[in-house]
């Protein structure tokens, strides 16, 4: 009788529930939002965005100052496998969090004076969050695939969460149909993967095939097993999707411009980042063995994104959308590190702090975005950047160091990210990659200095015959709150600091 | 005749495909939607066939894990296309065209 509960006793004894409070207490704060609107009167109900941001903060504290060694539970595995807690984990934690609280601060200037309910997106908003957490430190494919689809049906919310809004829907509905499409591909080569690491026909076949550790070891003696390949191959064409890699980013520009811009910036930043935690696990500790076939195909997806995302983003005029593209090219950067980290170990520290150089720009530039244009739909074209350093100089200095940084000017931090991506590329001897990188670097700087252009220098217009009525109308004067010229002026700041001196965190993210 | 695990995995593939090209040459959103259903059993099938194949029952868990969350999946895209259809009266793909550049 013993023998046949031991195995129930072993996996019920590694259920560390401390092992993830932090997801658990994200959980809870999302639950105690909807609780807290049924409770609050009507009059009170303004202040559950202020209890959502807050709660974040001190769990981001409490991460940052009591957590750092993950409860205990760095390089344990919990749940019977299906979690691993290591370094990565822990740092995509801290990550998403300060995704999640800037995701927050811009949905309270966006939300603010619609006819929608508000309490819900901070709520999915969490949800959200912590199931990206998850996702980052899944070690069993079932795990993963739970944690994606959470994911996943959050933002199908939150991209059509403007529902007065067609374009909104539109965008909804396209970003639901091909993630839905993705996800398909991804089982499907999970359902292989899970065949083949089990079948008894093979040597080494695993009782569980689905958790990364046992797939690798069966795949070490497998490499070149077709159907294994053809199911790494779908698992990586799902995971391509989350990053938008070349060519499954047919979504990212008219999903970006439907969106509204907090859930824009969410995507941009937090499905991204996702999507690389979890390409970093799978590269390096699932299917490192089949390096021979891996590697050109990333390669290829590389090439491809970063050429397609450069080339177009050249041509256009809607903020969004350019967002959106350069992203892709931004994420064919970091696949170059991704490959690099097979080859160097430290490149997976480059690739994490290109990450965070990412999310201080992407948000200083998202941020101006909210504030320049809080009706949706409306004053993301170029044109409506005319004169802003004219009109308010606070944003248009917060936008200069946003785009500088991410099209890589010396010295703000984006320089740096990409210098050190660039340096374990050559190490690995990925020359060709590096040259594709470098050609895509100087194709950026040419919409990025169109934008900073449009918004800095004066029109100049041929004057036919009166100078004065040439001068473009003043935009109406909108007082910044104190707390946005904290936030937006700290994200600026913090870039220009980071490309001086970057210690503290390439310490923190050279442990890994 | 015996029924082996490699009819199973033809059979799946096959209605992976119909989805698949499903999902891309159909105009109708409900259609479409259908169609992504249809990817994720024929996922079903093949975990349930290598379930039985190897032995172990992972893959059978699994499939109530994937049934779930296409019942989740189900209930917020059907919402989604209710609405548009309220605002736009069309769930032709062809008709809804305003994110354009």
């Amino acid at each position: 009788m013993n023998d046949t509960l031991s195995p129930f006793k072993e996996i019920a004894a590694s259920n560390q529930w401390s092992a993830i409070l932090p997801e658990i207490s994200l959980g809870v704060l999302a639950l105690a939002l909807l609780v807290l609107e049924i409770l609050f009167p009507r009059h009170r109900r303004k202040l559950i965005p202020g209890v959502a941001i807050f709660g974040q903060l001190l769990v981001l504290f409490w991460l940052l100052l009591f957590y750092r060694d993950g409860g205990g539970f760095l390089g344990q595995e919990t749940f019977a496998g299906m979690l691993f807690h290591d370094e990565l984990g822990q740092a995509m934690r801290v990550f998403f969090l300060l995704t999640s609280l800037l995701v927050g601060y811009l949905g309270t200037i966006t939300l603010a004076g619609k006819p929608l309910p508000k309490v819900e997106f901070y709520h999915i908003t969490l949800v959200v969050t912590a199931a990206l957490m998850l996702l980052a430190q899944s070690n069993h494919f079932v795990m993963f695939f739970i944690s994606l689809e959470t994911v996943t049906v959050g933002f199908y919310v939150l991209v059509s969460y403007f529902r007065h809004q067609s374009i909104s829907l539109e965008a909804g509905l396209k970003y639901l149909i091909l993630s839905g499409v993705s996800s398909a591909i991804l089982l499907f080569g999970i359902a292989l993967l899970y065949g083949i690491g089990g079948s008894p026909l093979l040597a080494g076949a695993s009782d569980d095939a689905m958790n990364f550790g046992a797939l690798n070891a069966f795949l070490k003696n497998h490499p070149e097993n077709g159907l294994a390949l053809i199911g790494m191959v779908m698992v990586i064409a799902g995971v391509a999707f989350k990053i938008a890699a070349f060519p499954f980013q047919i979504w990212v520009p008219d999903v970006y411009q439907g969106a509204s811009t907090p859930v824009t910036a969410f995507l941009a930043v937090g499905s991204k980042a996702a999507g690389f935690a979890v390409l970093l696990t799978l590269v390096l500790k699932v299917f490192q063995p089949m390096e021979a076939v891996l590697v050109p195909v990333l390669t290829v997806l590389a090439t491809l994104t970063i050429l397609f995302g450069n080339i177009a983003a050249l041509t256009q005029r809607n903020t969004k959308r350019l967002m959106g593209l350069s992203g892709v090219a931004h994420a064919g950067y970091l696949l170059v590190g991704v490959i690099a980290s097979l080859y160097v170990p430290w490149a997976q520290g480059a690739v994490l702090f290109y990450l965070f150089v990412y999310l201080l720009a992407s948000f200083a530039v998202f941020g101006v975005m909210a504030h320049l244009s809080p009706e949706d739909g409306t004053g993301d074209e170029l044109e409506d950047y005319l004169n802003l350093a004219r009109d308010r100089p606070f944003l248009a200095v917060v936008l200069v160091i946003g785009l500088g940084s991410l099209a890589g000017i010396p010295p703000l931090a984006g320089f740096i990210g990409k210098v050190l991506i660039f340096i374990a590329a050559f190490q690995a001897g990925l020359y060709w990659l590096l040259g594709v990188s470098i050609f895509g670097v100087v194709l950026s700087i040419y919409y990025y200095f169109g934008w900073i252009k449009t918004a800095v220098f004066r029109e100049w217009k041929v004057a036919p015959d009166d100078e004065d009525e040439q001068e473009a109308p003043r935009r109406e004067h909108r007082e910044i709150a104190p707390l946005a010229r904290l936030i937006l002026g700290g994200l600026a700041v913090a870039t220009v600091v980071l490309g001086f001196f970057q210690g503290p965190l390439s310490d923190w993210l050279g442990r890994l | 005749m015996n029924i082996g695990i490699v009819d199973f995995l033809v059979a799946s593939a096959l209605l992976f495909a119909i989805g698949f090209f499903g999902v891309l040459l159909r105009r109708n959103t409900l259609v479409v939607y259908m169609c992504l259903e249809l990817m994720l059993n024929a996922v079903n099938l093949a975990l349930v066939a290598f379930s039985r194949f190897n032995g172990t029952m992972d893959g059978n868990i699994f499939v109530f894990f994937i049934i779930t969350v296409a019942a989740a999946e189900v209930a917020v895209g059907l919402a989604i296309i209710v609405t548009l259809f309220r605002r736009r009266e069309t769930v032709q793909l062809p008709d809804l065209n305003l994110l354009r550049h």
